[in-house]
């Protein structure tokens, strides 16, 4: 394994995927000669990340926080093209599913998995699932101190935790260090906040109660500063809780935002509170040593110094017009002058948002290893980052992952759309997804209109369970089935920028297919018609209220 | 072309274990990928008995259910759900090829 500049499996680490790997290959060979009954079995294989769909079994591999080596890439790709049909899905969970795998060879996809420290454990279950991060984490200039090694003890503490191996639901934790939340840790079951106080010390905001899927809620504020070193006593006393008070008896209100909801941010603060108090001091606190032993791994890469202007760039940005809207679009800020973050758009037009072939997997990955320190991060947008590209770079990287298809300059645009998979694969899906995100990428393919248009945050699911997180999409859009029709219900205003986290209205009944891109349509020419100066979508839309969209949408469809 | 939509035409499909893929239970009692020979059940006292038998055919499937079917003029069958379409036509657009660097 190369060197990197994240945490690498430790020889416990090794020891437990690889024995759970052996498991669960033998779980596979006694379900198959029928010494297992389905029901027997299903736990153990959606323990290990392996669900069936409509088609096939699918494979949700953990990608922590959302970082990844070019070496694991590449066995990605490798796994994909090995075991699957050769591509796989990046999620709004920063995971990698692949769609097509088959059982008999599931243990062997695992054990190559293991052995680039990676597995698919916790990514299925009433469990604490994949932390997920700013997909800038460690790059970012706005950044107070990378999440990642929070993540990775939030990882190391969760892994097999034997009193939150069945809470009442799944429990999703994610963590920023920016105060530009790129995580929306107001939508989780926990969202961790990084911030400094007056006196300069850094600790969390802990949020609690967030969430999307069929009861939307804004998570509350439980903790304004909480000391970094009691965060595993915090999260710990905030499980207990949950798992002691949550519903068990309804599905659809076992998650910690109804719990949250129902006795009160007060109660529930006072009950973490007084749990908190009698195990903060305790074994859970976390020794300097150990909190500075996982921050090294996280140390940032030696980057030499690289001019910040650079005449080759300048030019080409006068001479290439999609170079220029790739620069705007794709293209941020990186905390070292000379480098900027980079997003690979795995958005082209008409794709299925998420989708990568193995090629272009192995294809990232040489241009990480050429550009970018070896490093790749999934954004829960569904795209891949290179988070350490020179200035200078810039060009050789645009033009790599163009051949790639990968260079689309619609980062923040209204072709960047998040899907879910949908009715096409999934078994819970009431309707489709994605050949409805490509007819709205293919009607606004144009790149000159889109930057037009502006920053504009398009998210679809296929069912309520709102993997494509639609409410919080400047347009939200959710298929549902009505009597055997789908039907696609619009909502406007919905967003995760920090501060105007917000949950998106609903617009009016719901629409069919065929009409989805003329409302979609008729919403944009609405806020084109009314924007003010500097005005994006979703300030349009605050602005002058749902009316206006409303008329034009229904008049339209 | 006239169907028979009436919903009391199933099949029995299932889901292989090995490899999860959608399958049929076809007259001779064998599972096959393809529709077009699965059994037919054609009142609602058929389907019970279809089920039932996908049930004791289970070995090596997966939760047999009764999916309902239509029948045009020349007996071609058709899954009536958008689902039950999807799970036994696939996916509704082009999946990218392993070897693909652009989306077609």
């Amino acid at each position: 394994m190369p060197d990197t500049h994240f945490y690498r499996y430790d020889d416990y680490d090794r020891t437990l995927v690889g024995e759970r790997v052996e498991q669960f290959r033998d779980q596979v060979r006694r379900r198959i000669a029928g010494e297992l009954t389905e029901e027997q079995f299903k736990p153990l294989r959606l323990t290990n990340g392996l669900y069936l769909q409509l088609h096939a079994y699918m494979l949700r591999i953990a990608i922590p926080y959302g970082t990844l080596s070019s070496h694991q890439l590449r066995k990605l790709a490798d796994i994909s093209r090995k075991y699957d049909r050769g591509y796989g899905h990046f999620t709004t969970r920063q995971n990698l599913q692949l769609n097509w795998i088959k059982l008999e060879d599931a243990p062997d996809a695992l054990a190559a998995l293991a052995e680039v420290d990676m597995h698919a454990m916790q990514t299925s279950g009433n469990c604490i699932r994949n932390v997920t991060a700013d997909h800038y984490a460690g790059a970012a200039i706005d950044e107070i101190e990378d999440p990642r090694i929070w993540c990775e003890i939030v990882r190391q503490w969760s892994t097999l935790h034997p009193e939150f191996s069945f809470l009442p639901r799944k429990f999703k934790i994610a963590i920023t260090g920016s105060p530009n939340d790129r995580a929306a840790v107001r939508v989780h079951d926990i969202g961790l906040r990084l911030w400094a106080n007056e006196a300069g010390e850094v600790g969390f905001e802990v949020i609690v109660g967030g969430g999307l899927g069929r009861t939307p809620m804004i998570g509350k504020t439980l903790r304004e500063f909480l000391p970094r070193d009691e965060l595993l006593a915090y999260l710990e006393a905030t499980l207990r809780v949950y798992n002691r008070y949550g519903r068990r008896d309804n599905l659809y209100k076992a998650r910690i935002k109804i719990l949250v909801h129902e006795i009160g941010a007060e109660k529930m603060r006072e009950e973490v509170e007084a749990e908190y108090a009698a195990i903060k001091d305790g074994a859970l606190k976390l020794p300097a040593e150990t909190i500075e032993a996982i921050a090294r791994q996280f140390a940032p890469p030696p980057l030499p110094h690289r001019p910040a202007v650079v005449a080759e760039v300048e030019g080409l940005k006068l001479e290439d017009r999609e170079f220029a809207l790739w620069l705007k679009s794709n293209v941020a800020p990186h905390r070292m002058a000379g480098y900027r973050i980079v997003t690979a758009s795995l958005k082209p037009a008409g794709a299925p948002p998420g989708d990568a072939s193995a090629v272009q997997m192995e294809g990232v990955a040489d241009i990480a290893d050429a550009y970018s320190q070896g490093e790749i991060r999934v954004s829960h947008e569904q795209n891949l980052i290179l988070p350490h590209v020179a200035v200078e770079e810039l060009p050789a990287v645009w033009r790599a992952l163009g051949r790639l298809g990968f260079a689309e300059a619609n980062v923040g645009k209204i072709t960047d759309i998040i899907a879910c998979p949908g009715l096409d694969y999934c078994a819970l899906a009431n309707a489709r997804s994605i050949p409805v995100a490509q007819r709205i990428s293919n009607h606004f393919a144009e790149l000159a209109r889109q930057h037009d248009i502006g920053d504009l945050k398009i998210k679809i699911s296929g069912c309520i369970n709102a993997c494509g997180h639609h409410h919080v999409g400047h347009i939200g859009i959710l298929g549902v089935d009505k009597n055997g029709v789908e039907l696609y219900q619009l909502s406007l205003g919905g967003d995760v920028d920090f501060g105007k986290t917000a949950i998106g209205a609903i617009l009016g009944p719901a629409v069919t297919a065929d009409k989805v891109v003329e409302a979609v349509d008729a919403m944009v020419h609405t806020y084109l018609d009314n924007r003010g100066d500097g005005e994006r979508f979703v300030d349009t839309y605050r602005r002058i209220g749902a009316q206006p969209f409303k008329e034009r949408v229904y008049a339209a469809v | 072309m006239a169907k028979n939509l009436s919903g009391d035409l199933t099949v029995a499909s299932a889901n292989r274990l090995v490899d999860g893929i959608v399958v049929f239970l076809d007259d001779a009692g064998q599972w096959t990928p393809r529709l077009e020979r699965a059994a037919v059940a054609r009142d609602k006292r058929a389907g019970e008995i279809l089920l039932e038998r996908a049930r004791v055919e289970a070995f090596g499937v997966i939760d047999p259910f009764l999916v309902a079917v239509s029948e045009d003029d020349d007996g071609r069958i058709e899954p009536i759900s958008l689902r039950e379409k999807i799970r036994a036509s696939g996916l509704t657009f082009d999946a990218i090829a392993a070897e693909a660097v652009r989306y077609a």
